[in-house]
């Protein structure tokens, strides 16, 4: 099966000159994972997100009328900042590969299986 | 005779069904086929082996729905066939029940499910509990029940989750949730069914799951201790309230009321749970209530000694519901003052709106002598609604301050 690993953190704690040092030290950790992800053969995909400042949403309102605006679609504390899509053979195994996803304190990892049709 | 059979092999079999099938709904659908069929067939010819009969026509029965489903599949999405062949699977029905109970447990008190949901999954898959009576038990809906019931098979289904006994690495978080969910529900259980005297309770099955988990992990010393601290709890059943439905506190039962065989099994798993030598909070909290009840024997109880276990249980287990009971325990070993000194350094938020911390408190008040403060707490703790067999004892206590002498 397929799991999408969708990281939520809060933005505001990378900000700043120790915000940057951190995110430093996490960016490495997410790229030794992917490594060992690649190794196990279960990664199929994996990204870092630009920040919600850089997000634009399309609403969808009656009649099928869209608007635009900027922002994410919803303002929370922690904002999707990443994921990584891996192949598993169940929840268990999935949970463990998104236990070991580095966060900063107070972030959050959903994890959430891929439809299959 | 064939019900009493067939509800007894269910638990099995629909164990052996989820676990090779990896599919709750198909296990009980199979089992609830095969025990329809069962009816009609022991009628003509009474199997040697029933469980046996009901395995394998279970085993069939599951690979029949599975390929109905799959023709319904196939109609609507030209899916490819299925690769594993019915007669392959059919030859594995030959086997003696295999006893997958265990890892059905943990796939219904996986953490990943919505814990109010875990212990009525159990139930049902495990212990084979109806839905109606579930619902009954819990105090909701019918429809309610079975909606959490469905959420939940389908929370397992599309997430994956696995049927298997977590690994070494998972087993004491895994194993924690489990203990954890019997151990809410038995509270729940045993509140509801004496104070409430309400009589469809599920204290039995909890009391028998305890049993089950128990055996099947019998190298965990909290498993162990859990399943004694059950039955040392059913134990007093019969003692818990009185004549007019009030609730006897625990130091005032009649300890002849006790159930003897409750307390020798409870004794011996909690035995047994030493020997493993891994302390736990659970063996302490079993161990206070075996001190309790040694009273049967003794005619008095031990206080010191479960102060003592108190302070074991407040360092595994810090939070106001020990640090109530270690006060009370308190007031009996050294006097109602230490009791009461104990019970106002309890500091958490907004216990006055707490039943049990001012039902104890008003205990406490009313032992010291200060009869106005132990009525206005006995006021206060009246207006928390109490369950009926609490509000009835609790009343008594309030109209004897009224009537006793300065």
């Amino acid at each position: 099966m397929q799991y999408m690993l969708l990281i939520y953190e809060p933005e505001s704690a990378y900000k700043g000159e120790a915000g940057q040092a951190s995110l430093i030290e996490i960016v490495g950790k997410h790229m030794a994972l992917s490594a060992q992800m690649r190794e196990a053969g279960v990664m199929v995909s994996g990204d870092g997100l630009q920040g919600a400042d850089t997000a634009t949403t399309v609403s969808t309102g009656p009649g099928g009328a869209q608007t635009l605006h900027d922002g994410p679609f919803a303002e929370t504390r922690e904002q999707l900042g990443g994921y990584y899509l891996i192949e598993a053979d169940d929840l268990d195994a999935a949970l463990g590969w998104a236990r070991r996803i580095p966060v900063i304190e107070g972030g959050k990892v959903e994890v959430r299986p891929v439809m299959t049709y | 005779m064939e019900g009493r059979l067939i509800e007894a092999a269910r638990g099995r079999i629909v164990a052996a069904l989820a676990a090779r099938f990896r599919d709750l709904d198909l296990a009980e659908e199979a089992f609830a086929e095969a025990a329809a069929s069962a009816v009609e067939a022991w009628r003509r010819d009474f199997p040697d082996d029933p469980p046996a009969w009901l395995w394998r026509t279970a085993f069939r029965k599951a690979i029949d729905i599975q390929r109905r489903a799959r023709t319904r599949a196939r109609a609507l999405h030209d899916a490819p066939p299925p690769q594993d062949t019915p007669e392959d699977a059919m030859l594995a029905a030959d086997e003696p029940i295999p006893d997958e109970r265990l890892r059905l447990i943990f796939v219904c008190c996986h953490p990943a499910i919505e814990p109010a949901s875990r212990i009525a999954l159990t139930l049902k898959v495990v212990m084979g509990l109806p839905t109606p009576r579930l619902a009954r038990a819990f105090l909701v809906s019918e429809a309610a029940m079975l909606q959490r019931i469905t959420r939940a098979k389908k929370k397992i289904a599309a997430a994956g989750v696995a049927f298997e006994v977590p690994g070494p690495e998972a087993w004491a978080e895994r194993l924690e949730a489990v203990l954890a969910t019997l151990e809410i529900a038995y509270t729940q259980a045993y509140e509801d069914a004496a104070l409430a005297g309400d009589a469809a309770g599920f204290a039995p099955e909890v009391l028998r799951l305890s049993g089950l988990l128990a055996e099947l992990t019998p190298e965990e010393p909290e498993v162990l201790a859990l399943a004694a601290l059950v039955r040392f709890a059913e134990a007093r059943r019969p003692a818990r309230l009185d004549d007019s439905g009030a609730m006897v506190p625990l130091s005032l039962q009649e300890a002849h009321l006790w159930r003897g065989d409750r307390i020798a099994e409870g004794a011996v798993l909690l035995d047994r749970a030493a020997d493993l030598a891994r302390p736990g909070p659970r063996q302490v909290l079993a161990a206070i209530h075996g001190s309790h009840l040694s009273r049967q024997d003794t005619g008095m109880v031990p206080w010191g000694d479960i102060v003592r276990l108190y302070d074991a249980l407040l360092r595994m287990r810090p939070g106001p519901v020990t640090e109530i009971n270690r006060a009370v325990a308190v007031a009996e070993a050294f006097g109602p003052e230490a009791g009461l000194r104990a019970f106002s350094a309890i500091a958490a938020a907004r216990l006055e709106g707490w039943l049990p911390w001012q039902a104890a408190r008003a205990w406490l008040l009313d032992q010291t002598g200060q009869r106005l403060a132990a009525a206005s707490a006995y006021d206060a703790a009246l207006a928390l609604s109490p369950a009926p067999a609490e509000r009835l004892y609790l009343e008594r206590q309030r109209r004897r301050l009224d009537f006793s002498g300065p």
